[in-house]
């Protein structure tokens, strides 16, 4: 059979802010579909947003409620939410109570009604809410298989897309003839991680559609739930071509210990401990972007966008004019309750509304900081899904990160996440001549050369300034307490760890 | 308290809008029972039976202090309102009072659906009771435009 005789399945948009893009598009039409989860999980506001964003006067939506919540509670709540749309009833969306048949008769009086009130409708939409406590009346389960199976048919055949929601328990998931019978089956969940909730949805199944697998963060808001995908809706995108371009930091001397720059599409993580200037090397980074028109984002979390800006004025680089253009966005991510996929969400929204081509994360102990306590465990991996997504698409990243000095070891960061990263910029103090004094070096690149030496810098009102030549009078630099030598003969040797251990 | 003046302007409405097209289909209801049957009928459907009865219940009894003549009224298990029609025979002497106590409990059945649904929601059921008739502002007591 060619393409061309199979059947087109049209997709419905959901009405639920990144759900399309979950479910691989938009919601099968004439699809019988359930929603699950316990009490609160956000149930009935996902059906709401699927009947408003679909019902029509000439192909309204039915929506049936039964024994839970009153249909006059339901929408003097509902109608709090900004998609609620008062216009839209009785004509485009009819509430039909079913409660006194469900109490006084059987699954087949139910059904009956139902069929007459779809006939009677021609309705482009059904649901049913709480379908769960329709069936807990006790009955074979012949009769409700039988039920299920029947109203999906009926439902089916008249061409209407629906919606059975029920409050279930995970360990339900099995051997359930409802289940079996569904075309789609959405799974909400929300559990407390210490002074938080976590809400996360999962597809379990959705016949026909090429659904993201995995539980995704979602968050009920003004403005009904909004899902967040583990993909961050970068799935349709296409891969650019690894680049060959390089990115200058402004700072000729470390451009050239880069191998020319930072490869467009890297992740670049600089790691040292608290003042050797890893914010100012990031803000030099975007500065010097922007100044060949890049656009940037800068994502901070420990200070706030105004005195970052004022920091950068100090080092000589306008940040104030970019913003004012639409060229920089610097986006201040604080709250303490975020979930991990809706920070980067905030970050990707941003990157996509000015075509940004760099991005400074600033920094990830501060991001880390923001989340809510039970999204800290998936930070790691939410990270590498968020770096692998944008420098997918050609943005360049560079993240910063604090680590603890140590006079033993050489750790590169406090997260283990160098595997995540293309290139690593190690910046670190050294005890010399009775000063504290700073050293920079290039611990690795991705798919580059780059200069093995250990460079001093020092930070100035221009910036990080790379002194003189690479540090050939001293051995163990990097341990921090280096050693003078006047052989000469040392001056041609790269002087690396002495011993040292080293951590990823 | 009394009923809300807007809430008894429309109810006003509604009853005139019944007792005007009673006159030439069903004379022997009353208005007030028109109403009131319209919107078991329309509110019945989305809020089950029982809800009807709740509401239609708890608009009897605050209409009572205002009106003591529905003192008699019920409304029965599955939602119809019984004992109206006597109250209204009362009355049947003096126009001005006659099928003010239906006014007043019409009233404050909007006045509980407007405090539970707001307005916007609750003039779209009303519309849909009364499709031939407008329920937008211009034509409340205080600007109506006839």
């Amino acid at each position: 059979m060619s393409t061309q005789d199979k059947v087109k399945i049209n997709k419905l948009p959901t009405g639920v802010p990144g759900l399309d893009e979950i479910v691989g598009g938009g919601l099968p039409e004439f699809s019988f579909n359930i929603i699950a989860g316990a009490p609160g999980s956000g149930k009935t506001t996902l059906a709401h947003q699927f009947v408003f964003a679909n019902a029509t006067p000439e192909r309204p939506a039915l929506y049936f409620t039964v024994l839970g919540e009153s249909a006059i509670k339901m929408l003097r709540y509902q109608q709090q939410y900004t998609f609620f749309d008062p216009a839209k009833l009785p004509g485009a969306i009819r509430f039909i109570n079913l409660s006194q048949v469900v109490l006084e008769k059987d699954l087949g009086a139910v059904l009956e009604q139902i069929t007459k009130e779809v006939e009677k409708a021609n309705p482009a939409v059904v649901v049913v809410d709480s379908f769960r406590t329709m069936v807990r009346k006790p009955q074979s389960d012949m009769d409700l298989q039988s039920f299920i199976q029947r109203l999906a048919l009926f439902l089916a055949s008249w061409q209407a897309t629906t919606f059975l929601i029920g409050e279930y328990a995970e360990d339900e998931l099995r051997d359930n003839p409802i289940f079996t019978v569904a075309d789609g089956l959405f799974w909400l969940r929300q559990t407390a991680e210490r002074n938080s909730i976590v809400r996360k949805l999962q597809i379990v199944k959705l016949r026909g559609q090429d659904s993201v697998p995995g539980l995704h963060t979602f968050r009920i808001t003004d403005a009904g739930v909004q899902a967040f995908s583990r993909t961050f809706g970068l799935t349709g995108h296409a891969k650019n071509p690894p680049s060959h371009r390089r990115l200058s930091f402004g700072i000729a001397e470390l451009d050239k210990m880069l191998g020319g720059g930072v490869r467009e599409g890297d992740s670049v993580l600089v790691a040292g401990s608290s003042g050797t200037g890893k914010s100012v090397l990031a803000t030099q980074f975007i500065a010097e972007g922007i100044r060949h028109g890049e656009p940037g984002i800068v994502a901070v979390f420990e200070e706030r966008p105004q005195a970052y800006a004022e920091r950068a004025t100090s080092l000589g680089l306008d940040l104030e004019t970019p913003q004012k253009d639409g060229k920089l966005t610097i986006l201040y991510l604080r709250p303490l309750d975020l979930s991990v996929d809706e920070t980067m969400h905030s970050i990707l929204d941003a990157v996509q509304k000015i075509g940004a081509k760099r991005l400074v994360i600033d920094s990830l102990a501060g991001f880390e900081m923001a989340l809510s306590p039970g999204f800290r465990a998936d930070f790691r991996e939410s990270l590498y899904r968020m770096i692998f997504a944008l420098t997918g698409i050609g943005v360049t990243i560079l993240s910063t990160v604090e680590v603890d000095e140590s006079f033993t070891e050489f750790p590169f960061s406090t997260y283990s996440i160098s595997f995540l990263t293309d290139d690593i910029i190690r910046l670190r103090y050294v005890s010399i001549d009775g000063q504290l004094r700073k050293i920079m070096v290039v611990i690795k690149m991705r798919g580059g050369n780059h200069a093995k030496d250990i460079r001093e810098y020092e930070i100035t009102d221009k910036g990080v300034v790379i002194l003189g030549k690479r540090l050939t009078n001293y051995q163990a630099l990097i341990s921090g307490i280096p050693v003078y030598s006047e052989r000469s003969d040392l001056t041609e040797k790269p002087s690396l760890d002495a011993g040292i251990e080293h951590k990823t | 308290m009394t009923a809300p003046p807007k809430m008894r302007d429309l109810a006003h409405r509604l009853l005139a809008y019944e007792a005007g097209a009673g006159k030439t289909s069903e004379p022997a209801e009353s208005a007030t029972l028109r109403v009131y049957e319209k919107l078991r009928q329309s509110l019945g459907e989305f809020v089950g039976v029982a809800g009807f009865q709740s509401l239609a219940s708890r608009a009897l009894t605050l209409a009572r202090p205002e009106a003591p003549g529905l003192s008699a009224a019920r409304v029965t298990e599955d939602g119809y309102l019984q004992g109206l029609g006597e109250i209204e025979n009362q009355f049947d002497t003096d126009k001005d009072r006659a099928g003010e106590g239906g006014i007043i409990l019409i009233a404050r059945l909007l006045g509980l659906l407007r405090i539970f649904l707001g307005e916007a929601l609750t003039l779209s059921l009303l519309r849909n009771a009364w499709p031939g008739e407008a329920f937008d502002d211009r034509n409340s007591a205080h600007g109506r435009k006839a």
